[in-house]
């Protein structure tokens, strides 16, 4: 196969304790891979130890097949290059002295630089737009710059494999975009292969081939960004709760974080069972606040597709559904009425009634009968009109309120409750 | 273009520096009691060299001037270019690799080390000659190179060498052995005398024995040194990058140990101990020409060379007939620039 990179059971400690627990993995040429993980988790020590900066405790690191500890250091550094976390230089160099420092690897010690390493250099700086730069001093130029000014020197050194080391962590959004943009393309172009630490899990998604997901030193998972960027990986790695989405403007996968696994409160609540009569999308924000206090939540009834059912998906609750644009079925009722008994509270959205779907509210009224709480989180003022029953629906609601039916106004005042 | 441009202009400054070092050498042999023109002094020397010897009318200067300049002031105007040049590179190199401007051969303390190594050839009377050096230069290094590897490793916090821990075990292993010296010299009253000249630093009284014995150690390992200026130049901008971009890190900087404290070691052996010379010039020369190793390591080298002639014609003339230990006014003028590095550092903090 043509790999540029095979790591194999590689381990490393740092002062005794073991930050890369046997990790191994391949990876294809031309690829653009990104390195993900919570702080500590080893990506950036992994990198360090793919880059020949570290040398491993134990295991194997190829490229193109052959030992890295079989290369001699100015080898080495004309297949792989390395952009470190920290660029900054403290001290005078021009930018195109430093972007000649890229072709160390090529010159004897006793050689000096000549035209084609110039012409080198020059490309390397058009292709980063650098080139207007090249007289000033490196640290004179932003924070931005310099990285792509750093990326040019890897250029200048020509290996096929770049490594950076959270390229984008110190950089405002759109020069995040502008640098992942540039190494895209070179990506493309050139067929680079790129590999990358970076904290940004939609960014990742966005740019990558491949996504290696790390965690305490070892590899949670890798593969595609919709293999890897799971909301059951995530939570393994970060313990966060999130919902993974598609992007419709990317195309792409992105997450949006919900709460903290270890933010939920663990004390009563957790054993509260709660039910939500949902639907036409008026349960999203009940929904994600008891999931974050960590209540166990059913659904009921929805129908497939609804973007209630979508959030209850994502959140992998317990759902009633109902086919997509249909009535409530005499069975779905059935299953719903199991769940409400079931609960210790019954959560009502504001739900507007056709003919369809009254069958939940009716479910709601059964809840109270049978001597549940029922809340209603009243958000109906929003609404002109939200009974398309013919009074049918407004009827049963008259006789909840009487019957002990707790209106409240937003879900936080049942929280804050408990 | 640029780069073309570059080349020129430190070719330029090499030859403007080259220039100003032989009109120095010359105008600091002339200075003196004995009153002597500048046009005499480069007609006595030009009219020993090979070939043009003989176009050189020499017939007007006095024989005892001649004494003077060539047995005298010439070999001891051309031990100070040696010293200086040596100490200034050594610690150019130094600053370079530590990545440390307070970095220099005598505040790291290599320069006690090979005081205490001579101070020891002398009183035990060990003659050996190590491929033609002889056992004072060669216990010299020794105790250079010890000192160096000490400090290094002492002041080695996680592969980083920082100021603090740099110059705290420079002084502190310095003192050490200068304690040692001073415990020796208390011993062997005889060698006292002999000893306390290293502590002192000097050219007076030398002739062309001691010179002709270190040109050539010195001015090869001033030219290897220069062989590693685009090392330092990659190491400057951080060491992962080195590595990643193929410098040997580990390797360089220990070749670099070596040569530094082999040269400092050579020019101590003849001139004592003469501090603040490879702190100060590398960093005047820095700030003239930039931090890249290519011009500022020989620039530094040819400034220091200079410099040190200039300082040594000071100390032979200030209260004459009596002359001053050179190591005394290279320190007065050493010390405060060391107080202002310091206060600057603390502001860049």
């Amino acid at each position: 196969m043509n790999y540029a990179l095979e790591v194999e059971k590689l381990s490393f400690a740092y002062r005794k304790q073991l930050v890369l627990k046997e990790i191994s993995f391949f990876i294809e040429k031309g690829q653009f891979i990104s390195i993900i993980g919570p702080n500590g988790s080893g990506k950036s020590t992994l990198l360090k130890n793919l880059s020949n900066v570290y040398n491993p405790e134990s295991g194997f690191i190829k490229i193109y097949s052959k030992d890295i500890k079989k290369y001699r250091t100015k080898e080495l550094a004309k297949n792989i290059s390395l952009v470190p976390q920290d660029t900054t230089i403290s001290y005078d160099f021009t930018v195109f002295d430093v972007v000649l420092m890229g072709r160390f690897p090529y010159l004897d010690r006793f050689k000096k630089e000549n035209e084609e390493d110039f012409k080198i250099v020059t490309e390397a700086l058009k292709k980063t737009n650098t080139f207007h730069l090249r007289n000033r001093n490196i640290n004179e130029i932003s924070g931005g710059e310099r990285q792509r000014v750093i990326i040019a020197r890897a250029l200048a050194q020509e290996s096929e494999i770049i490594f950076l080391d959270e390229p984008t962590s110190h950089l405002d959004i759109n020069h995040q975009i502008d640098l992942l943009n540039l190494l895209k393309q070179l990506n493309e172009e050139k067929g680079t292969t790129i590999i990358l630490v970076i904290h940004d899990i939609n960014l990742a998604c966005r740019y990558s081939d491949k996504i290696i997901l790390m965690d305490k030193g070892e590899i949670v998972s890798k593969g595609t960004p919709i293999e890897v960027v799971t909301r059951k990986n995530i939570e393994k790695a970060y313990g966060l709760n999130v919902i993974v989405e598609q992007n419709p403007y990317t195309d792409s996968l992105y997450i949006v974080p919900l709460s903290l696994n270890s933010g939920i409160d663990q004390n009563k609540k957790k054993d509260k069972k709660i039910h939500v009569i949902a639907g036409g999308g008026t349960s999203g924000e009940i929904l994600s606040k008891l999931e974050e206090k960590g209540y166990d939540i059913s659904v009921g009834v929805v129908n497939v597709g609804d973007s209630d059912w979508q959030l209850a998906k994502k959140l992998s609750l317990d759902i009633v559904d109902e086919r997509p644009f249909s009535a409530i079925s005499e069975e779905s009722f059935k299953k719903n009425m199991e769940s409400i008994e079931k609960s210790d509270v019954v959560i009502l959205s504001s739900i507007p009634y056709g003919e369809g779907n009254l069958k939940n509210l009716e479910a709601a009224y059964n809840g109270l009968k049978m001597e549940k709480k029922v809340y209603l989180v009243n958000n109906y003022t929003k609404y002109d009109k939200f009974d398309y029953t013919e009074g049918e629906g407004l009827k049963i609601l008259e006789s909840m309120k009487k019957d002990g039916l707790i209106i409240i106004n937003s879900i936080d005042q049942f929280t804050k409750e408990g | 273009m640029i780069f073309k441009r570059l080349k020129n202009k430190y070719a330029t400054i090499i030859i403007i520096l080259s220039i100003l070092l032989i009109f120095c050498i010359g105008l600091f042999a002339t200075i003196g009691t004995a009153n002597i023109k500048v046009a005499d002094t480069f007609k006595i020397i030009f009219s020993r060299f090979p070939y043009i010897g003989d176009m050189v009318d020499i017939s007007g200067v006095s024989d005892s001037y001649k004494t003077i300049i060539l047995n005298i002031r010439l070999p001891r105007v051309l031990l100070g270019v040696l010293v200086g040049a040596s100490l200034a590179s050594a610690g150019t190199a130094f600053q370079g690799m530590f990545k440390n401007p307070m970095a220099d051969p005598y505040v790291i303390g290599i320069s006690s080390g090979a005081a205490l190594g001579a101070s020891i050839a002398i009183i035990s009377g060990i003659e050996i000659n190590f491929l033609g050096i002889p056992s004072i230069s060669f216990f010299a290094f020794l105790g250079s190179i010890i000192t160096v590897f000490t400090v290094y490793f002492i002041s080695k916090v996680k592969g980083k060498v920082p100021s603090t821990t740099l110059l705290l075990s420079g002084i502190a292993l310095g003192q050490f052995f200068t304690a040692i010296m001073s415990f020796l010299m208390v011993l062997y009253t005889k060698d006292m005398e002999k000893i306390i000249f290293w502590t002192l630093g000097s050219f007076s009284g030398k002739g062309w024995e001691p010179l002709i014995r270190i040109t050539i150690p010195t001015i090869i390992s001033i030219v290897f040194l220069n062989f590693f200026a685009r090392d330092l130049n990659i190491i400057l901008t951080g060491e992962e990058s080195a590595r990643s971009l193929g410098v040997e890190v580990e390797k360089v900087k220990i070749y670099i140990l070596i040569l530094s404290s082999f040269m400092t070691s050579m020019v101590v052996s003849v001139s004592g101990i003469i501090g603040f010379v490879g702190l100060i010039i590398p960093h005047i020369v820095r700030l003239i020409v930039g931090p890249d190793h290519r011009i500022l390591l020989p620039a530094s080298a040819l400034v220091g060379g200079i410099f040190m002639i200039f300082t040594d014609t000071i100390a032979r003339t200030i209260i004459s007939p009596t002359e001053i230990p050179v190591g005394i006014i290279t320190a007065l003028f050493g010390g405060p620039f060391f107080i202002y590095l310091l206060r600057k550092k603390k502001r860049e903090i």
